[in-house]
């Protein structure tokens, strides 16, 4: 053996060892694929599959109760009109919510990088607080907060003489408050990525900026804001995906109600899907919600990536 | 080609159905759970049993039943109730020697519950059926046609059940697929002494009655009202159509919303928002706005009895039940929980046996006893209503004229989709014909 190796030409090994270093990145890759393939793009390619299809509980039972029909389930979401208003109140979501959400961490994150001493540490997990609290606990605090009749809000306006509101039952009021509990629940973790991103940001920048005698401001604007560029987009990117699956507060808080006015387009696919069975159906809205996604993600990447060249 | 596709696509369906149902099952996996995989390995070598063929198997050994001793049944039960059901079949399991392994399945996950088992075919032997979801498990062939072997077992002959719960109106397909196990139904609370100061000695008993009564105790102002709507009730707008003296289903069996009585039932449902004898906020609480006085008059379950004397017992007098009022006719909804045999049960003999004991009116009784869920067969029925208490003999009453939601399988879908219609006439101010003529298409569409 020894001897078989110490006889190899120099050029044979060096080539062993290259075929081994290329194959390392794969290896270390290659779990994080596997679980890839199984967990995203298996359930995508089945449910592409599923939305040409019919399949509801009757055909789990028997597969002779499942029928192929071909774009039906897509011709029939376009033209329910519940598909399209959970589409526009999704769309309302975003609208509230993802400029608030970056606007609200971004100055959190700012406030919070004044100081290191122990009370802004205590200040920055305390606004981590909701990232990490249950769903289900913060549904039943905020459910209460917002109770017509024995809430604390309409306690509040009623003591200074102010009419009650029907906070999660008015169309409209509904949407503000299911969004502010989504808003509140994720500034948290997006004031940590700003926080990290401002603190990233070499001292050195802003001693240069006060030598040319900019104020605060300035140096908000034209050092500190322009260096975030990357943070950002990350935030922007990861909430807007999120928003557009925005599930979990209408869900808990409202059931999508009053009357559908919380109703996201999530909420509207898990009710055909896992309410009515409706699996086929439910399949074609996954598969619709799938491509806008897509759509507004590569739109974005593009946006930022034409104002980076700029 | 096709049908190669179609097999494939419902294999990966179920595929990935089991995989999510392996994350599921984590947090309602009881103590039965082990029990349940140890009889699925001791069964393994029957693998291949069809309903029909397990049909056919216990036709012939019709003599007594010498080999059901040591047979062990898997029982799903929705709810909290798994202990005292446990207390409950323990006679059972002495008498007859078969085990009962009981699983709790709470109510929000038995929909997940079910359509894994029957993507996977891995059910219980036994389960209870909430009457709301039976279409759903009746479309999903998760039951047994029990219809050849139900004469050997007395106690669930059709006579001893309500009419409102005949197997008739049980199976839309003509089979035998579940038995009435418990009993459910909405009847009229009201605040007799909040009654009583505004002029009314007794409740009200016709439609109009209701109309006048609550005008007079909304009178009252401020936070008062004079009836409450719970904003989320979708079986309450069809009570009211049975009411009228109609029907939301034809005779063909298709579901038909464009009748006089239909409109009938909208009209009486609009006019308590119209009169503002409502509470509009859909947070209102229905139990503590009954004991406040605030929503002095309800259509509600014997839950609500419950709530009441566990958080006022002083009100005690102060309030009564009674029959919800009459349009023509003065029918509520009979809600409830069934009981059947699992499709591919492999023990469906002792399973039956079990649903014949749950059917005893003794059994029946003692399960009323322990956690006050109403018995579903007439002659417990009759036992409690000679009884001295006053809301039961009510609650039976309300039983004899009360019908099943119907069983087609867009029901949900309509329902919510009615329900919805109205709400948005009553609360965000929807043109009423304009509203009904987009739910009467968009009914057409879902079941055309």
């Amino acid at each position: 053996m020894r001897d078989d190796r110490g006889t190899l030409p120099a050029t044979k090994l060096r080539h062993r060892s290259a075929i081994r270093r290329r194959a390392v990145p794969y290896v270390f890759v290659g779990p994080a694929l596997l679980l890839l393939l199984a967990f995203g793009v298996l359930p995508i390619v089945v449910a592409g599959f599923v939305s040409l299809t019919d399949l509801d509980i009757a055909g789990l039972a028997n597969r002779d109760n499942v029928s192929f029909v071909g774009l039906e389930n897509y011709r029939t979401l376009l033209s329910d009109g519940d598909f399209w208003r959970s589409i526009r109140v999704t769309l309302a979501f975003i609208v509230i919510g993802v400029p608030a959400i970056i606007a609200i961490s971004l100055a959190i994150a700012f406030g919070l990088a004044q100081g290191t001493n122990r009370w802004f540490r205590a200040l920055r997990t305390f606004y981590f607080l909701p990232a990490i609290t249950a769903i289900v606990a913060i549904s039943l605090v905020w459910g209460l907060l917002y109770n017509t009749q024995f809430g604390l809000l309409n306690y509040l306006l009623d003591s200074v003489g102010l009419p009650k509101v029907n906070w999660l039952s008015d169309p409209t009021v509904a949407k503000f408050s299911v969004g502010i509990v989504a808003v509140w629940r994720a500034t948290g973790l997006n004031s940590i990525i700003f926080l990290a991103a401002i603190q990233n940001i070499p001292q050195e920048y802003y001693d240069a900026a006060a030598l040319d005698g900019a104020g605060e401001w300035q140096k908000f604007r034209y050092v500190t804001f322009p260096l975030l560029r990357f943070a950002l987009m990350f935030v922007t990117v990861t909430t807007l995906i999120a928003w557009l699956q925005f599930f979990d507060e209408p869900f808990v808080l409202t059931d999508g109600g009053p009357v559908g006015a919380t109703t996201s387009v999530s909420l509207f696919i898990y009710r055909e899907g896992f309410s009515r069975n409706q699996f086929g159906y439910a399949s074609a809205g996954t598969v619709a919600l799938f491509c806008l996604i897509l759509v507004v993600t590569a739109t974005q990447l593009r946006l930022f990536r034409r104002n980076d060249a700029s | 080609m096709n049908i190669r596709l179609k097999h494939t696509g419902a294999a990966l369906l179920a595929a990935a159905l089991v995989l999510t149902a392996c994350g599921g099952d984590d947090d309602d996996a009881g103590p039965a759970e082990p029990a349940a995989s140890d009889e699925a390995t001791a069964t393994d070598t029957t693998d291949d049993t069809t309903p029909e063929s397990t049909g056919d198997d216990t036709a012939e050994p019709s003599d007594d039943q010498p080999d059901l001793a040591g047979t062990t049944l898997t029982f799903w039960i929705m709810g909290d109730n798994s202990g005292a059901f446990e207390e409950l079949v323990a006679p059972f399991t002495d008498e007859t020697g078969i085990e009962v392994d009981v699983e709790a399945i709470p109510w929000e996950n038995v929909n997940d519950r079910l359509t894994t088992a029957v993507a996977s075919g891995d059910g219980p032997d036994v389960t209870q059926i909430g009457l709301s979801l039976l279409p759903t498990f009746l479309a999903g062939e998760a039951l047994m046609d029990v219809s050849g072997m139900v004469a050997d077992y007395p106690n669930l002959a059709d006579s001893n059940f309500p009419s409102g719960v005949s197997q008739a109106a049980l199976n839309p397909e003509g089979t035998v697929a579940s038995f009435p196990w418990v009993s459910d139904t909405r009847v009229l609370f009201y605040r007799s002494d909040v009654l009583s100061e505004a002029g009314y000695d007794a409740p009200p008993a016709t439609w109009d009655e209701i109309h006048e009564v609550a005008a007079a105790l909304a009178e009252r102002g401020g936070d008062e009202y004079g009836y409450y709507i719970p904003q989320w009730d979708a079986p309450l707008p069809i009570s009211y159509v049975w009411q009228a003296g109609g029907d939301v289903i034809d005779d063909t069996g298709a579901i038909d919303l464009q009748t006089p009585e239909f409109e009938a039932a909208v009209d009486h449902y609009l006019a308590f928002h119209d009169q503002g004898v409502v509470p509009v906020n859909s947070d209102f609480d229905q139990a503590l706005g009954f004991i406040t006085g605030a929503a002095p008059m309800l259509v509600s379950g014997p839950y609500l009895e419950g709530a009441i004397r566990d958080q006022a017992p002083e009100l005690d007098g102060a309030w009564g039940v009674t029959t919800v009022p009459a349009g023509v006719d003065n029918t509520s909804l009979f809600a409830g929980s069934n009981v059947g045999v699992w499709a591919n049960s492999e023990h469906p003999e002792a399973a039956l046996e079990l649903i014949n004991f749950l059917a005893d009116p003794q059994t029946q009784l003692a399960w009323y006893e322990a956690v006050n869920e109403l018995p579903a067969v007439t002659g417990a029925l009759d036992e409690l209503k000679a009884g001295d208490s006053e809301t039961v003999s009510v609650y039976a009453d309300q039983l004899a004229n009360s019908r099943l939601l119907p069983l087609h399988p867009q029901w949900d879908a309509v329902g919510s989709e009615i329900l919805n219609t109205l709400n948005s006439i009553a609360l965000t101010g929807a043109d009423r014909d304009t509203a009904l003529a987009d739910l009467y298409a968009a009914v057409e569409s879902m079941t055309g």
